[in-house]
């Protein structure tokens, strides 16, 4: 269990999500393990109350912490996030103001975590510290991508959502320098992989550089290669920085349906066999690039069947999976000329020919635009009211 | 807090007397329903004898039945086995549940014995005793038929459990089982050979509004799951969905446990099933998922389980005679999962294999109790001590092994020996996160913290089991959301914690059962042969045996974590505690 405590705290530093000695970690079994030289009364107390087996409590990084401060004092009790990934897994995230432990108790008896104004994020997982981490990463990248999607929108008068008042702005301008702008290199070869294991390895390779750059938290996303008859793609809740193993985390499906072993599969299956039919490409990326899914969320709310563009990127609307309203039907046909879209609320989808290369370049670069548009869009904005 | 109270019939079926059973407000609100209603009026007679004439009987829903919250039409049927001595309870699909709703009963407590042979027909508020003339050996199947026009749902057992059959099992709607750990015999041995149900009210639900907004969370996770409605996902393929997974991760149950791979898997294969058979869906009550599959002339497709264990675990790799013997089951109201292990026991312990039509002659045997039907009509643990070769039984605590080789999955492991009611595959379901990945993946051959791992599946499974819903839903969604469809439809204001707390009582109170029954951490055990002799491995998998010592630490842990002492007996501390005694 030290084990997994440490795979999640160095994951936790290496990938800058966390405030660095804010960290505990805890995994409970018949006796309680982690990472601190002592166990807190407050952890022994949520184990003795929570029927769980792990407990994450830690303060997000600065930027993300300072985020939280400012969306805490606009929903004192709840934070409700709109984007994709968080109406489907998170719903919504309880704020409590001070460490009140049997307000803690009775908000993650509740949800799979909590925010605690003078602590931290707080998430517990039934099954292993996984659980916690991916809480745990949700909740940042909801509320992120909540923050700056609403201040957009506020400033646009889109969605209902209030124009910022004076100091909501004060504190924009504070924050919005600190956020470090997409990275714009490709680590990526551009060799076709030849055999299933050089597929595996360039998927890992791709799927570690996705997350590295930070174009996905390291549990969504998903990635696949097509080769023959069939397709490799990433497992179902696999990490993408660690698809080449051990354990390997990618999927030969057959394209004949000969077999039922893509049960494990990625819930995107359906959606990247419709892509490969669509564009006649060999790989595809689907990261959640934080800008991307807030541009994709600026301007009226879109519902199924609508489409806009974000540059000359289409944006679909597409609930998760193969559902009436999966994104399934809307995201292949919108990828056909584009090779690329963002998924309202979701998240970016590119192919490429070849290897990896030339879809991690579209996913970066629209990274990049949508970052760039963001903040044109905003400096004007703010101009225009200053006059 | 709105009072809940749940409302049953109580029957002497000796004296055709019935009466309303109302249960205490603090009795319905820790117990829940379903499988914590069975142990709870179970736990009134703790170690009656399972054919006793006072032994209870009960069929139990769950609250969320009847509501628009999907997946929730399952409920459980409980009672003493008479295979294991075990207490048992069995969740059981089709339109019993709802029926029972819609007449106002959230259960049914059956005590006594009739003197001769009864159909219970209820109709609303109406309870008729019709006895019949014997129906001997009829078919399930042709009984099914003969009621048909009956509107209602309909509960019955068929000649297996007539003949003594223990693990003859009770079948609902013609295609579903209550199948584990012989509750047909005990039924059967009440003289009860049907209940017929059939409602006529609405259910009632507390809040609509947020009923909905707890069916919309739910299917949004559903459409979510790969192994709901993922390309290969239980909506299209059923559970049969498995088989290629289950011999691919090399822990396909073979020759009566022996390996842990069948070459010839493919035979009974979903693919292979839909390519070869026009198959139809259906399923429980109001189910989107409907996993349920009926093949040509209306027979039924089997399960997962019995397709692994009547081709894998026999080495048979003919799909055709796979089928026949599941139909064969289905109207004579036998276990399949039993069926097919008792069968590998005889051959592994004869050197013989039964394949083909000569598996569908021993299951043949099996139902009538003929010749040797009468051997193998006492499963695998009777059986292989009468024929003085008992480790070739492959149970615990006379359970069966399901189709999940412990050597493969250490929780399943774990899991099997810690059950209430032996071998057992969905007391704690670690299918799910060992192989399926959800809710997140975990390593399959490790025992590192599997001990409460199992501890609160256990737990979580008591809670589905408890509440109506289905554990094929828990690929998808958690218990998150199905505690707020829990509260938008009874007004408790129960969270997940909650939930799983009422849950650690009823699995407890199960536990404490069994121990009043005789049962001790020597019952804990899994066969000697998973410690000593190795799976199949195959390319990048290697299946070793077990290693004892490390399974014998993880289970003293699970007893610690249970509250137990190291001899499994729970601690007078954690019974006071929970509310026990
Ligand atoms: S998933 Fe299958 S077993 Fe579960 S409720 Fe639906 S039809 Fe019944």
């Amino acid at each position: 269990m030290i084990s997994e405590i440490n795979k999640y705290l160095d994951k936790l530093i290496s990938y800058y999500m966390i405030d660095k000695d804010s960290a505990s970690l805890f995994c409970l079994d018949d006796e309680i393990y982690t990472n601190k030289k002592e166990i807190s009364p407050e952890a022994y107390y949520l184990f003795e109350k929570l029927n769980v087996n792990s407990l994450l409590i830690t303060r997000p990084d600065p930027v993300v912490w300072a985020i939280i401060g400012e969306l805490a004092a606009l929903y004192p009790q709840v934070i409700s996030p709109r984007d994709s990934e968080s109406l489907t897994f998170i719903h919504d995230i309880p704020v409590i103001d001070v460490f009140d432990k049997d307000l803690v108790v009775h908000a993650l008896g509740c949800r799979k975590g909590c925010i605690v104004k003078d602590t931290g994020i707080i998430t517990t997982g039934t099954v292993s510290l996984e659980q916690a981490f991916i809480s745990f990463s949700s909740i940042c990248f909801a509320t992120f991508v909540k923050y700056f999607s609403d201040f957009i929108n506020g400033l646009y008068e889109y969605g209902g959502i209030p124009h910022p008042r004076p100091d909501q702005i004060e504190a924009f301008l504070n924050i919005s320098p600190l956020i470090t702008p997409p990275a714009g290199d490709n680590p990526l070869s551009k060799d076709v992989p030849l055999d299933e294991e050089e597929i595996i390895t360039s998927m890992g390779e791709a799927g570690f550089s996705i997350v590295g750059n930070r174009l996905v938290d390291s549990f969504f996303g998903n990635i696949s290669y097509i080769k023959g008859g069939n397709i490799y793609i990433s497992q179902t809740g696999a990490s993408l920085d660690e698809l080449s193993g051990p354990p390997c985390q990618i999927d030969c499906v057959s394209l004949d349906e000969s077999s039922t072993n893509d049960l494990t599969s990625s819930s995107e299956l359906g959606a990247h066999i419709k892509i490969y039919e669509y564009t006649s490409d060999t790989a595809i990326l689907h990261g959640h690039p934080k800008f991307s899914v807030i541009m994709s969320m600026y301007g009226p709310a879109l519902g199924f069947g609508d489409t806009r563009l974000v540059g000359d990127i289409p944006v679909v609307y597409g609930e998760v999976g193969a559902g009436k309203h999966g994104l399934i039907h809307t995201l292949p046909p919108a990828m056909e000329e584009s090779h690329a879209a963002i998924v309202y609320g979701h998240g970016v989808f590119c192919s490429g020919k070849g290897a990896f290369y030339d879809a991690f370049s579209r996913l970066q670069s629209i990274e990049v635009m949508c970052y760039n548009k963001y903040k044109e869009l905003v400096e004007a904005r703010l101009k225009v009211n200053s006059e | 807090m709105k009072d809940f109270c749940l409302r049953g019939l109580f029957i002497d079926i000796t004296h055709k007397k019935v009466r309303i059973e109302t249960l205490p407000s603090d009795v319905s609100r820790k117990y829940l329903g379903g499988r914590g209603i069975g142990v709870y009026l179970l736990s009134k007679a703790p170690t009656a004898s399972p054919l006793d004439i006072n032994a209870p009987l009960v069929f139990s829903t769950g609250a969320l039945t009847g509501s628009k919250i999907p997946a929730s039409g399952r409920m459980m049927v409980s009672a003493f086995s008479p295979l294991t001595n075990t207490i048992s309870s069995c969740s059981v699909g089709g339109n019993l549940a709802i029926q029972m709703k819609r007449a106002a009963i959230d259960f049914i407590h059956i005590v006594g014995k009739a003197k001769k042979e009864t159909i219970i027909k209820i109709c609303d508020h109406d309870v008729i005793f019709d006895e019949i003339p014997s129906l001997g050996d009829m078919s399930l199947g042709d009984m099914f038929s003969r009621f048909s026009g009956f509107k209602g749902s309909i509960a019955a057992v068929g000649r297996a459990a007539i003949h003594g059959c223990l693990f003859a099992s009770i079948m609902v709607d013609k295609s579903f089982a209550a199948g584990r750990g012989g509750l047909g015999l005990v039924m059967a041995s009440k003289g009860l050979r049907a209940i017929m149900i059939r409602g006529s009210k609405r259910p009632i639900i507390h809040d609509r509004g947020k009923e909905t907004k707890a069916r919309k969370d739910i299917i949004r996770l559903f459409d979510a799951s790969p192994a709901i409605m993922g390309r290969s996902g239980i909506k299209r393929y059923g559970t049969p969905a498995l088989v290629d997974l289950i011999a691919s991760r090399r822990m396909m149950p073979t020759a009566n446990f022996q390996k842990t791979y069948f070459n010839e898997y493919k035979a009974f294969s979903a693919s292979n099933i839909i390519r070869s058979l026009a198959v139809k869906h259906h399923g429980c009550y109001a189910c989107p998922i409907g996993c349920k599959q009926i093949g040509p002339h209306h027979t039924q497709i089997p399960e997962y389980e019995t397709l692994s264990h009547f081709g894998a675990l026999n080495e048979n790799a003919s799909l055709a005679s796979i089928i026949q013997a599941n139909s064969i089951c289905n109207d004579a109201g036998l276990d399949t999962i039993t069926a097919g292990a008792t069968i590998s026991c005889l051959a592994e312990i004869r050197g013989e294999r039964y394949q083909g039509k000569d598996f569908v002659d021993k299951v043949v045997a099996m139902a009538s109790g003929k010749g040797e039907g009468e051997l193998l009509q006492l499963g695998s643990a009777r059986l292989a001590e009468e024929l003085k070769v008992p480790e070739a039984s492959m149970s615990v605590k006379s359970l069966e092994m399901p189709a999940y080789d412990p050597r493969g999955a250490y929780g399943m492991a774990l899991a099997y020996c810690t059950s209430t009611r032996g071998a057992c595959h969905l007391r704690a379901y670690p299918i799910s996160h060992e192989i399926l990945r959800k809710p997140v993946a975990i390593d399959r051959f490790s025992f590192s913290g599997k001990a409460r791992i199992i501890k609160i599946a256990e737990d979580l499974n008591a809670v589905i089991d408890s509440i109506g819903a289905c554990k094929f839903a828990f690929f998808g969604a958690s218990l998150e959301e199905y505690a707020n469809a829990f509260s938008a439809v009874t007004a408790l204001d129960y969270n997940t914690d909650d939930l799983l707390r009422l849950g650690d009582a009823i699995y407890t109170l199960e536990r404490y059962i069994n121990t009043k029954r005789g049962f001790t951490s020597k019952d804990d055990l899994l066969p000697e042969r998973f410690f000593i002799q190795p799976g199949t491995s195959g390319p990048g998998i290697e299946i070793p045996p077990i290693d004892r010592v490390m399974f014998e630490d993880t289970l003293q842990r699970y007893y610690k974590i249970r509250g137990c002492t190291p001899d499994s007996i729970l601690r007078q501390d954690r019974l006071k505690e929970l509310g026990i005694v």
